[in-house]
């Protein structure tokens, strides 16, 4: 391409031919540096193929980037423990760019090209339903990481989840709000996927679980503050506030109610489960209450278990190579790898993508970090609320609320 | 609702308000001197907070880290006129704005790689309980953010009347031609003006990132709400963009107390169309023919 060539023509076509250049930079740039790094070994039986679709870049690469990460922690020492069935695992990893567009692309590609056995992904709800219909065309499994309660509600016998749906928190949170005594309950929730998933499970569960909505405030990604919300909901009077809410505004919120100087305790569910959360809400953080799994804190699972050992070993394995602690979404993609990793290894006979459906849905018991395991003909979920515990934000960290 | 209630809203709207007015001000500082508009701003916005970050985690005291992130955005802002810019000057009006559309695209993803996806976090200046004015809380960080806002409109107007600089942008949004045909070095004038939108840019984004963290893809949004103030205040002088700044905000708060949160973010899109429709000169700017 001779872009000097053109230069030679008039000003305007070479200011379109560099305007054209730069958006080019823009749009190659994301995709620098998360060229695939699969496993495969050159010896030996064939690996098995798996896809993973990520968001390594766009609004959801804080949840992409971590799941990379323990994708390839998890492969490596699967294949340096000599593979399942004396084969290796190859991961063949694509960027969605958090587009649902592109997430369905990259499943297509996948399929048809790399002709994997299943999918490891997406991070986000959209992009997983994205990809879903082509997941049923060619009859491959996948496995999403995203917490769209929509993934397995919607019921396709293709599609498999990890992370615990607004199914299971909400009405946790709810009823460990009432437990508290807290009856008189004001919600905010974002206008995004997560909030507005989250909102319905608050309006269904509330009465069940003992509590009243006193107010109902949304706000948009992006915005900066909140504190006209806040208003209103301290107006209302409630007896606390539940926040339902990912990414930087929820900080903002806790920001704002202290500032406004409420005195009732917050509630969150895994939105808020990220140290981004508390140092963004830095003092405001402090007494938060968020329902999510067990991995802020093993010992929840009880020291000595199965679990707590399978969660430990992984959390040291993880902070050694990265030098931080694993977050929930590096929990969920261990998950999604183990359970592969499991039914592949349960497998008599030929491995198909049809054979490792089968096997997945037949996943019993299998221990993880999002908790135990079990798949049905009518769950692909596979968790119940029992995975839950409550926190609360103490001294910067998380500690068991007791 | 009572006084202190409503007063609640107020402070909150002009909270937000300020925000959208330094951010506001950058668009109109750039229009002014060469009647594009720079979509590239909200990201002027996003580094002054994540290069702030950046700068005090390297160890560098808080007021320092603040100026260098200012200044290091000011130099970009510089660069970017006079490396992708500069040579399009006799260009379609068009193809700028575009320049500037890739430029933002770049700067996000640069952002993202150098800086990392999550959030970042700034402590406040002032760290401290809210302060009570008339029964409404106030926070600390929000009088930085007003103070440092009217330190910049002071600043700019002084610019405008008072230097030889600024006289010399004032005669570019008239006409640039005319402007060079007088002797003034237009080419220069829109190279500071660039320096000066990506400095008040910045500025905004430090004093903010205490209150509601940043990240590499928080200047979409702002963006979006400065250009509106910016439409609102007629894209004129810098009192004028601050009004429209504040209106905007106080708009959308009320409009939460009074409707309903759900209808806060159409408000400055409604408030956009609206004006582009029946003032498009802006609350305060004159008739003008020629321009748009």
């Amino acid at each position: 391409m001779s872009v000097r060539g053109a230069g030679v023509t008039m000003g305007g076509m070479r200011a379109l031919t560099r305007a054209g250049a730069a958006l080019l930079v823009a749009v190659c740039l994301p995709v620098v540096g998360c060229a695939g790094s699969g496993a495969g070994g050159d010896d030996g039986a064939e690996p098995y193929r798996i896809g993973a679709v990520l968001s390594l870049t766009g609004s959801y690469a804080g949840l992409g980037i971590p799941e990379k990460k323990a994708i390839d922690l998890e492969v490596a020492r699967i294949n340096e423990a000599g593979g399942i069935n004396g084969r290796e695992i190859e991961v063949i990893y694509e960027d969605d760019a958090t587009d649902a567009a592109k997430a369905q692309a990259a499943a297509v590609r996948l399929i048809d090209e790399e002709g994997v056995l299943a999918i490891i992904g997406a991070s986000g709800t959209g992009q997983t339903m994205a990809m879903r219909s082509d997941a049923e065309r060619a009859g491959v499994p996948i496995i999403s990481m995203a917490g769209g309660s929509v993934i397995t509600d919607d019921f396709s016998e293709w599609v498999f989840q990890t992370p615990w749906p607004n199914r299971i928190v909400v009405p946790f949170v709810l009823k460990q709000m009432a437990a508290a005594g807290h009856t008189r309950v004001a919600l905010i929730s974002d206008t995004g996927g997560y909030g507005v998933d989250g909102r319905d499970y608050v309006l269904a569960h509330a009465e069940e679980a003992g509590v009243t909505l006193v107010a109902d405030q949304t706000y948009n990604a992006g915005d900066t503050d909140m504190s006209s919300q806040m208003t209103k909901i301290r107006a209302a009077d409630p007896d606390a506030v539940l926040i339902w809410a990912a990414g930087k505004e929820a900080a903002i919120i806790a920001r704002n109610a202290r500032q406004l100087n409420m005195e009732q305790p917050l509630y969150g569910g895994s939105g808020i489960a990220r140290q981004e959360f508390i140092d963004g809400a830095a003092e405001a953080a402090e007494g938060v209450r968020l329902g999510t799994g067990r991995i802020l804190v093993p010992e929840a699972f009880g020291e000595g278990t199965e679990a707590y050992n399978v969660a430990t070993d992984f959390i040291a394995r993880y902070e050694a190579e990265y030098g931080a602690k694993p977050d929930i979404f590096a929990g969920h993609a261990y998950d999604a790898i183990g359970l592969i990793a499991d039914a592949l290894g349960r497998i008599d006979g030929d491995v198909t993508s049809e054979a490792l459906r089968d096997a997945l849905e037949q996943t019993n018991g299998w221990i993880g970090i999002d908790g135990t395991f079990t798949y049905s003909a009518n769950d692909h979920n596979g968790l119940t609320e029992d995975e839950m515990v409550l926190y609360i934000i103490d001294g910067g960290t998380w500690r068991l609320d007791d | 609702m009572d006084a202190a209630e409503f007063f609640q809203y107020v402070i909150a709207g002009l909270k937000s308000g300020s925000i959208y007015a330094l951010v506001a001000l950058g668009f109109t500082v750039v229009y002014g001197a060469t009647g594009i508009i720079n979509f590239a701003q909200g990201e002027f916005f996003m580094l002054g907070g994540v290069l702030a970050v950046w700068f005090h985690s390297l160890g560098l005291p808080l007021p320092v880290a603040g100026i260098a992130a200012v200044a290091a955005t000011a130099l970009l802002g510089v660069v970017f006129e006079r490396v992708a810019l500069r040579r399009q000057r006799s260009a379609n009006p068009l193809v700028l704005v575009i320049i500037t559309i890739g430029a933002s695209m770049v700067i996000k993803s640069l952002a993202r790689h150098l800086f990392g996806p999550d959030e970042l976090s700034l402590q406040e200046f002032t760290p401290g309980p809210s302060i009570d004015v008339a029964g409404a809380a106030v926070e600390r960080q929000a009088l930085w953010v007003w103070g440092l806002t009217i330190v910049a409109v002071l600043v700019l107007a002084w610019l405008y009347r008072r230097t030889k600089l600024g006289r010399a942008m004032r005669a570019c949004s008239i006409s640039h031609d005319a402007a060079r045909l007088m002797g003034i070095d237009t080419a220069r004038v829109v190279m500071v003006s660039f320096g000066i939108a990506a400095a008040l840019g910045a500025l905004g984004g430090f004093a903010v990132t205490p209150l509601t963290q940043t990240s590499w893809d928080a200047g979409a949004a702002i963006g979006v709400k400065g250009f509106a103030a910016a439409i609102l205040g007629g894209l004129g002088n810098p009192v004028a963009t601050v009004i429209g700044g504040l209106v905007l905000g106080l708009l959308e708060s009320l409009s939460v107390a009074f409707l309903s949160s759900t209808y806060k973010d159409a408000i400055s899109l409604l408030v956009l169309l609206v004006v582009l429709f029946v003032r498009p000169q802006g609350l305060f700017g004159k008739a003008r023919r020629g321009k748009v």
